[in-house]
């Protein structure tokens, strides 16, 4: 299965009752990860590109109601990753 | 059909990059009169790049009165702190241009003073001789110094990624950009361009295996650097690699703010083991700090953590206040984790690697730079953690303003009309690009699988443990990728951004291989260890190993580190002496 078709995790949770469709977080976010519809108060934004979170906050953080939840995935929480496999391979 | 009209800008100055160094380089330049324009990846300058949510550390010297606070004194420690690889004309103007620059970041609104004491909290850390980090609450730092920029009306290309520079006979006259929103084209023409894009990112394996969990921005991936490289610039020192230590599964910033406050590291024994690397225990060097860690593991020491347990309750109250600053999701890590870093200690894990200024202050890796900020091409400018000399936010802050006031300078006496753009040229570069969206191609490349590629690569075998054998490999693999850029794949022009930083992250990968393979010994531990070349040699190389596209790839040469880098550029010295020796 090609790396893309795999399930993604979203780290930017937001929620739809809460957020007054205002932009700020796509404007804010630094990977261009939220697309919002401007100037469409109906609209909500969307999260497009989940995979390319750098975990910033900044979205949470200018959040004008507090909309936005970021949540880590599994494999940062619960890290398992032996570091000994980071440190390279020694060809002979 | 006719090819798309191309949007046009004529300005005295184009910024590529619109963080601390690129705004801190615009000001000087727009407070001289010129006329500004910054092109920008993000969409909000005030919280763009690196420190775009924040930082709680500014190193500088503020002349406050003892020794260790002036300029000569950290000065003469820098060969030390370098490992004697360092341009010590350039580190020269930096250091002493910090308590100036200094005044003027706090002209704009900025409060260095800790509220606790209404003054300043200057801390020690990373093997510096004296307390030089102002530990302060940033949070709106780069906000002060966006809003300086627009203040002085400098003009803003938002979601604006350069593509291309424009350089003839050795003189830059503009760049090609394009806007990932609307897809629109730009042809700037500038007298000056400054490169202030970043240090290399995404170009290796880290522990959690989110590709964009990443110490610091993924989406700083050594763009500049490559168009420079490619536009003919002299690169420096791009084989020395960075890393640094982070809470096991996410790679954030913090380990200034942990070491310097006092912090323990121990391996699963309980041992404090820093001083059998350095006598300055966990106030050494962030390079040494990493090898350190490193070396724990390799030796089965493993897990290492991060340990605040014997730190006084006001001093942990202090942390916790601030940690979100550097990283405003780091509580809500912890959180999630149900993690107490005040009562347990943390497991921690080496972050990726990038290429930056392996774990030293002064030594950067990137476009060699004169004490103008100016580079090996004329009229091309470089700061920030893209240049060869970097120190943090405030290296990015000095270099900038110095890049800023040296691009005046170099204005001041020139006019005349700049060279036409040969919208030819433009045209081809601009389908070459554009076909990256074409769906009905016989074989694509997703440019995460090339990614993915590259950082394998590097882990393996251009990481923290080097040899010729692994290098060459390396080197085999990536100009196998090379060779199959053209069939990268963007699904739309978000995916047309990512595949241009795809392909910058794997030019860097490979100077950074090139570049190793020339350095035969191991400077800076693991920041580049030959495990054939185990041993420092001084002086022999005591040398920068450089690096600038030749006919058929990348040409290594080296420089005695008694010289500035600048003694290699042709534009100074017709002839150059980059290979001499």
């Amino acid at each position: 299965m090609p790396a893309e078709a795999k399930p993604v995790h979203n780290p930017i949770r937001i929620d739809p009752e809460v957020c007054v469709k205002c932009n700020l977080c796509d404007w804010i976010c630094p990977g261009d990860l939220i697309y919002k519809e401007e100037d469409n108060r109906e609209t909500l934004p969307v999260v497009e590109y989940p995979d390319e979170c750098w975990y910033c906050g900044l979205c949470q953080s200018i959040c004008p109601v507090d909309a936005i939840t970021i949540i880590f995935p599994k494999q940062m929480i619960q890290c398992k990753t032996d570091v000994t496999t980071l440190l390279g391979k020694v060809v002979e | 059909m006719p090819p798309a009209p191309w949007k046009t800008i004529d300005t005295d100055v184009f910024v590529i990059g619109g963080g601390v160094a690129g705004c801190m380089a615009a000001i000087p330049a727009l407070e001289a009169g010129l006329d500004v324009v910054v092109a920008e990846k993000g969409k909000v300058l005030d919280h763009c790049g690196s420190v775009g949510c924040g930082v709680d550390h500014y190193l500088t010297i503020m002349e406050s009165g003892p020794e260790w606070d002036t300029p000569e004194f950290l000065l003469k420690h820098v060969p030390e702190l370098t490992d004697g690889i360092v341009d010590m004309a350039v580190t020269s103007r930096v250091i002493h241009e910090m308590p100036r620059v200094l005044r003027k970041i706090e002209s704009f609104g900025v409060n260095f003073k800790d509220p606790r004491y209404n003054d300043y909290y200057r801390l020690r850390s990373f093997g510096l001789p004296g307390t030089y980090h102002i530990n302060f609450d940033g949070t709106d730092f780069k906000k002060h110094i966006g809003q300086r920029v627009r203040k002085l009306k400098g003009t803003v290309l938002t979601r604006t990624m350069a593509v291309q520079l424009l350089v003839e006979d050795n003189r830059v006259y503009g760049a090609l950009a394009f806007n990932f929103r609307t897809g629109e084209w730009v042809v700037i023409r500038a007298r000056a361009i400054v490169m202030a894009a970043g240090e290399v990112n995404r170009l290796s394996l880290n522990a959690s295996g989110v590709a964009f969990d990443s110490w610091h921005t993924p989406y700083n991936t050594g763009d500049a650097q490559a168009m420079a490289y490619r536009a003919g610039a002299l690169l420096a020192n791009m084989e020395f690699v960075e890393t640094t230590l982070t809470p096991k599964g996410f790679s954030a910033q913090g380990l200034n703010a942990l070491v310097s406050e006092g912090a323990y590291f121990v391996n699963k024994s309980g041992e404090r083991f820093m001083f059998k690397y350095d006598e300055k225990g966990e106030n050494a060097r962030r390079a040494v700090i990493a090898d350190a860690v490193i070396n724990e593991y390799l030796l089965g020491n493993g897990p290492v953590y991060a340990d605040c347990r014997h730190l006084p309750p006001d001093v942990l109250d202090h942390m916790e206040a601030t940690l979100q600053v550097d990283r405003y999701t780091m509580p809500a890590f912890y959180e999630q984790k149900h993690l107490d870093f005040k009562t347990e200690p943390v497991e921690v894990s080496i972050s990726e690697l990038s290429i930056r200024r392996s774990g030293v202050y002064f030594r950067g890796s990137g476009l060699a730079v004169d004490t103008d900020g100016q580079t090996s091409i004329s009229g091309l400018f470089a700061a920030g953690d893209c240049a060869t000399v970097s120190g943090g936010i405030a290296g990015a802050s000095v270099l900038g303003h110095v890049a800023g006031e040296g691009v005046a300078a170099f204005l001041k006496d020139r006019s005349g009309a700049l060279p036409e753009v040969d919208m030819e040229d433009a045209n081809a570069i601009r389908e070459r690009a554009m076909a990256h969206l074409e769906t009905e191609r016989e074989q694509t490349l997703s440019w995460k699988a090339f990614e993915d590629q590259t950082r394998r690569t590097v882990s393996d075998y251009v990481g923290v443990r080097r040899n010729d054998k692994g290098l060459r490999l390396a080197l085999d693999t990536l100009r196998a990728l090379a060779a199959r850029e053209p069939e990268l794949r963007a699904d739309d022009l978000h995916g047309l951004m990512r595949v241009h930083e795809s392909k910058s992250i794997r030019m860097n990968a490979e100077l950074m291989a090139e570049c190793s393979l020339t350095r035969t010994e191991t400077r800076t531990r693991s920041s580049h260890r030959r495990l054939d070349y185990p041993d420092t040699k001084d002086p022999e190389w005591r040398r920068f190993v450089t690096v600038t596209r030749g006919d058929e790839g990348p040409r290594v040469g080296t420089v005695t580190c008694e010289n500035a880098l600048a003694a290699a550029f042709d534009r100074l010295n017709p002839g150059g002496v980059a290979n001499a020796g």
